[in-house]
C-alpha cells in the first residue's frame, strides 16, 4: 500500500570559498554605438552566468540585456577568474563585472558632463541615455556619448576592475574567523509516496524557497532550483557509485547507476525568497549548489513522515526502504508499552513511536 | 439569467491527423538568422528581467561546438589505457607493440610528463601513473592514433606489468593509525578541521536530553551531459592551444605550465562551451598528456573521455560518515551539538580541503548553537578520486542535521516546523565561527514553504508516521 509523507529540509550555504584568496576581474568596453563588451574569464557551464553578467553589466550601463555581448573563458584575451565554482559568479564576477561597467560608465560621465553643462557626479545613466539626476529631459544617447569619447574627445570608455570576497583567515585551533563574504539560506519540502511492501519511493511534490539576494534573472534562478531538485532526488533514492572487494567500480556506465529522468522528477514549485545583500551586485548573492543541498533530506524526512522509518545512509533505495520496513515490523511487538526511551539516544529511531 | 451552453464545435476527423501526411523536408538554416529577440533581452532595467540566453537559441538549433563537434586538419584521436587495479607498483610498460601498429602516431607513459604532478592543494595527482598506482582509474599510457578506433585497439597492446597491492577501501579503516598509508610515507589523514564555539560538554550536561544519530552518505558522480574532453594543438613556436571543457582555466593554465615546465605566456587555454559541469571539471585532467602527444606527433590531439572514464577517472562527491550529539531543553532548544565527519578522500587530494572546510563550517546547520564541536577528517582511500562537487559537502551534512533534526522533534512531540523556527539563524546570529551573518532569511524560507506547501503542523493524517 502506498503511504504519503511529507518532509522539510532548510539549510544554509556560503557563497564563494575558503582556504584561498578567490578574486575575479573583469573587463567592459563601451562600444561607439552604446552597445558594450565584457570580457570575463569565467566559464559557461550551462547555468546561463554569462546571461546573469551580460544583466549586470547592463544593469550599471544603463542598456538592455541584449546590448552587451560576453567573451568569456579564454586565457589570451580574458582576464583572470577563479572559474566557475563555489557559486560565486554572480556574486564574485557580478561585483568585478558591475565595478568594471562603472568605471567605463564614469568615463562616458566625464565626456558627457561638459556637453550636458554639469558636473560628472551629477549624471546617471538609464535606459540608453544619459541625463541629469532629476532632469530626464536633458540627456543624451550613450551611443552619441560614447561615439564622441572615440571620435572628439580621444577617450575610448573601457573599464577593468576586481573583486575579492573579504574574509578573514580561520583560527586553526578554533576555526573562528570570517571564511565567506555571503550565505544563502533555503527550504524545501517534499511530498512522497512510498510503497510500505515494495519500499519504493515516488517524490511527487517539492516546495523549493530559495535566497539569492536580488534574483538577476528570476527564469534562471527557477531554472537552476529544478535542476538542482532533479539532482537532489537522484542523491537521495538513487545514485551510487559501487566498489568491488579490489576496489574496482562496478557500475561505471547509466545502465546501472541509475539516474533521475524526467519521469522521475518531481513536480517543483520554486518560490523566491525576497532578500537584498548590500555586498552583491545590485543584492544579488548566487544560487548554483544551494539548490540541491535540502533534497535528499526532505525526503528522508518525508519517507519517515510517511512509514515511520529512519534512513541513515543514502541513497534510500527501494531495497534499503524495505529491509527497513521488515526490521521495524520484526521489533515492533518488543515496543509494545516500552514508551518513549528519551535518553537511549541512539535507538530513538525506532524506539519513539 | 441562463448561460448559454457552449457548442463545442466537432473537429473535422479527415483533416485532423496532419502527421500522416508527407512532410516537407524541414528547411536547412537560413544564414544570417532573422534574430526575434525575446522581450526580457531588450528591456532596461536589465537586473530582475526574465532574459533568456544568448546562447539558447544556438543551443535550439544544435549549432553550440562542444569539443566532440570541433576537428582541425590531420587531428589524432587519443585514448588512455586504464590501470583497472585500485593499488598496485608499476613494473615495467612495455608500448613497443602498441606503437608498431599502423595508424598509431605516438605513445606517451607518466615518464615522458616533465613534472607529473598536480592538484588544486597538494600535489598529488599525476597526469599518467608512473611508478604507483593508486585507483582503478589511474591512467598508465596514452595512445595518439588516426582514428578512435585504432587508438582503442591500441591500448590492448601495451602490456604493463604490475605488483598488486591491497587497497585500502574503508575510510574508517584508512583512519585508523596502523593502517598502511595509501600514500606513504605520508598519512593517510591528509585533511583535518575543528569548529569549536563553548563548551559542549557542559551544555550536554545542562541539557534536558541528549540525542545521538550516526549518518552516512555514497559516492556519486555529476554525470554531466558531456563528458571530459580536450583538444591540444601545439604549434612550431612552441605555443600550445587546448581547447578544454575546464571550468577553471586561470587554474588550468597554472597547472599545464607546472605539469608542461612551460612558461603560462606559452599556452592558451579556451574553454568552450560546457555541456554541464557541477564541480567535475574543476582541475585539469589529461590536457597535459594531449599537449604533449600534439608536440610529440606535430598534429593537433583529441581526446574525449568515455562514460565509463567520466565516472571511474574524474572526481565524484565525497562519501561522509556524520556522526551527531545533540543537547537538547524540553522546549526544543539546542544547547551544544558535537560533530564528528569522516570523509572519503579518494586516492587524491582534488578539492577535498574546500570540501573539508565546507562541511565542517556547514555541519551545524543554520542554528543558534552556543556550544559546538565540529571536527572533520579526510583521509585517503584506493577509490575513485572524490573533488569539487555541487554543494561541496553540504547536501551531505544537510542530510545528517536535518535527519537528526526530526529525530528530535519527534521525540520531543514539536513540529518539524517549530523546532526549526525556534533555533534558526536570525539577522545578526554569530555563525560557528562567529562571524556575524547578514541577510539572513532561513525563518522567512521556512515559513514561505510551509505556506506555499500547505504544511499545517504534523499528525493531521497524512502520513505522520506511524506506519499503521
Amino acid at each position: 500500500m502506498k503511504r504519503r509523507g511529507r518532509g522539510m529540509a532548510c539549510m544554509w550555504y556560503p557563497i564563494g570559498f575558503t582556504v584561498a584568496a578567490n578574486p575575479s576581474a573583469a573587463v567592459v568596453k563601451v562600444n561607439e554605438d552604446g552597445t558594450a563588451t565584457l570580457l570575463t574569464g569565467t566559464v559557461e557551464t550551462g547555468q546561463g552566468s554569462l546571461t546573469i553578467l551580460a544583466q549586470i553589466t547592463a544593469q550599471e550601463l544603463g542598456i538592455a540585456t541584449d546590448d552587451v555581448h560576453v567573451v568569456s573563458a579564454d586565457t589570451d584575451a580574458t582576464p583572470m577568474d577563479t572559474g566557475a565554482i563555489a557559486s560565486r559568479t554572480t556574486y564574485v564576477t557580478g561585483n568585478a563585472a558591475r565595478m568594471a561597467a562603472e568605471k567605463a560608465k564614469l568615463t562616458l560621465f566625464e565626456v558627457a558632463a561638459p556637453l550636458l553643462g554639469v558636473k560628472p557626479t551629477q549624471l546617471e545613466a538609464q535606459d540608453h541615455k544619459i541625463f541629469v539626476k532629476g532632469f530626464p529631459q536633458r540627456n543624451m544617447h550613450i551611443g552619441d556619448v560614447a561615439n564622441h569619447a572615440r571620435v572628439v574627445s580621444g577617450q575610448p570608455p573601457i573599464g577593468s576592475a576586481s573583486f575579492n570576497p573579504e574574509t578573514l583567515a580561520l583560527d586553526p585551533e578554533t576555526g573562528q574567523g570570517k571564511p565567506f563574504g555571503t550565505y544563502v539560506y533555503a527550504t524545501q519540502i517534499a511530498e512522497v509516496d512510498v510503497d510500505d511492501e515494495t519500499g519504493e519511493v515516488e517524490v511527487i511534490r517539492v516546495v523549493a524557497s530559495h535566497d539569492c539576494g536580488t534574483a538577476i534573472n528570476p527564469m534562471l534562478v527557477e531554472g537552476q532550483v529544478e535542476g538542482g531538485v532533479a539532482m537532489g532526488v537522484g542523491f537521495a533514492l538513487e545514485e551510487e557509485m559501487l566498489f568491488d572487494a579490489q576496489g574496482r567500480h562496478i557500475n561505471p556506465n547509466l545502465t546501472n547507476y541509475i539516474m533521475p529522468t524526467s519521469l522521475d522528477t518531481p513536480d517543483i514549485e520554486v518560490d523566491i525568497v525576497d532578500s537584498y545583500d548590500p555586498t552583491g551586485p545590485f543584492g544579488a548573492k548566487g544560487v548554483g549548489e544551494p539548490t540541491l543541498v535540502p533534497t535528499a533530506a526532505a525526503i528522508a524526512n518525508a519517507i519517515y513522515d510517511a512509514v515511520g522509518v529512519r534512513i541513515t545512509s543514502l541513497p534510500a533505495t527501494a531495497e534499503k526502504v524495505c529491509k527497513a520496513l521488515q526490521a521495524k515490523r520484526e521489533q515492533q511487538p518488543k515496543q509494545i508499552g516500552t514508551g518513549a526511551a528519551l535518553d537511549g539516544a541512539a535507538s530513538i529511531n525506532t524506539a519513539v513511536q | 439569467m441562463a448561460e448559454k451552453p457552449k457548442v463545442i464545435e466537432k473537429p473535422d476527423v479527415l483533416e485532423r491527423p496532419d502527421i500522416l501526411k508527407p512532410q516537407a523536408p524541414a528547411p536547412l538554416v537560413a544564414f544570417p538568422i532573422e534574430v526575434v529577440v525575446p522581450e526580457g533581452r531588450q528591456q532596461t532595467p536589465a537586473v530582475g528581467q526574465r532574459a533568456s540566453r544568448a546562447d539558447g537559441r544556438l543551443h535550439g538549433l544544435g549549432q553550440t561546438k562542444y569539443i566532440d563537434d570541433m576537428y582541425f586538419p590531420n587531428m589524432l584521436f587519443a585514448k588512455i589505457k586504464r590501470a583497472g587495479i585500485a593499488s598496485a607498483r608499476i613494473k615495467n610498460i612495455d608500448t613497443k607493440e602498441a606503437e608498431a601498429m599502423p595508424g598509431v602516431v605516438a605513445v606517451i607513459t607518466g615518464r615522458d610528463i616533465p613534472c607529473n604532478s598536480f592538484g588544486p592543494s597538494l600535489k598529488d595527482q599525476p597526469v599518467l601513473a608512473d611508478t604507483r598506482v593508486f585507483h582503478a582509474g589511474d591512467g598508465v599510457a596514452a595512445v595518439a592514433a588516426v582514428s578512435e578506433q585504432i587508438a582503442t585497439e591500441a591500448l590492448e597492446k601495451i602490456k604493463v606489468d604490475y605488483e598488486v597491492l591491497t587497497p585500502v577501501l574503508d575510510p574508517l579503516e584508512s583512519l585508523k593509525l596502523e593502517t598502511p598509508g595509501v600514500h606513504a610515507p605520508s598519512a593517510n589523514i591528509y585533511g583535518h578541521k575543528v569548529i569549536k564555539k563553548g563548551d559542549v560538554e557542559k551544555a550536554f550536561a545542562e541539557s534536558d536530553h541528549v540525542f545521538e544519530g550516526t549518518f552516512r552518505t555514497q559516492m556519486v558522480e555529476h554525470v554531466p551531459l558531456e563528458p571530459y574532453a580536450c583538444i591540444a594543438q601545439w604549434d612550431a613556436n612552441g605555443r600550445v592551444t587546448i581547447y578544454s571543457t575546464l571550468g577553471r582555466i586561470t587554474l588550468g593554465r597554472a597547472d599545464v605550465a607546472r605539469t608542461l615546465g612551460i612558461p603560462m605566456s606559452r599556452i592558451r587555454i579556451v574553454a568552450t562551451v560546457v555541456g554541464g559541469n557541477f564541480g567535475g571539471k574543476n582541475e585539469i585532467r589529461a590536457e597535459p598528456a594531449m599537449a604533449l602527444l600534439s608536440k610529440k606527433t606535430g598534429r593537433p590531439v583529441k581526446c574525449v573521455f568515455t562514460r565509463s572514464e567520466e565516472f571511474t577517472s574524474s572526481t565524484t562527491r565525497h562519501p561522509l560518515i556524520m556522526d551527531y550529539k545533540t543537547g537538547v531543553t524540553k522546549q526544543g532548544k539546542i544547547l551544544g551539538r558535537k560533530i564528528r565527519l569522516v570523509l572519503d578522500g579518494g586516492a587524491y587530494c582534488s578539492w577535498s580541503e574546500t570540501t573539508l572546510g565546507k562541511a565542517c563550517i556547514l555541519s551545524a546547520g543554520p542554528y543558534n548553537i552556543e556550544n559546538l564541536y565540529a571536527e572533520a577528517f579526510v583521509v585517503y582511500t584506493n577509490k575513485t578520486m572524490t573533488g569539487a562537487m555541487r554543494g561541496f559537502g553540504a547536501p551531505q551534512v544537510c542530510f545528517a542535521y536535518e535527519s537528526h533534526m526530526d529525530d528530535i522533534a519527534k521525540a520531543l512531540g514539536i513540529d518539524p516546523l517549530e523546532i526549526r523556527l525556534l533555533n534558526a539563524f536570525d539577522e545578526g546570529s554569530l555563525s560557528p565561527t562567529s562571524q556575524k551573518l547578514h541577510s539572513v532569511v532561513v525563518k522567512e524560507s521556512l515559513l514561505r514553504a510551509a505556506k506555499r506547501f500547505g504544511w499545517n503542523g504534523i499528525g493531521d493524517g497524512v502520513g505522520n508516521g506511524n506506519g499503521a
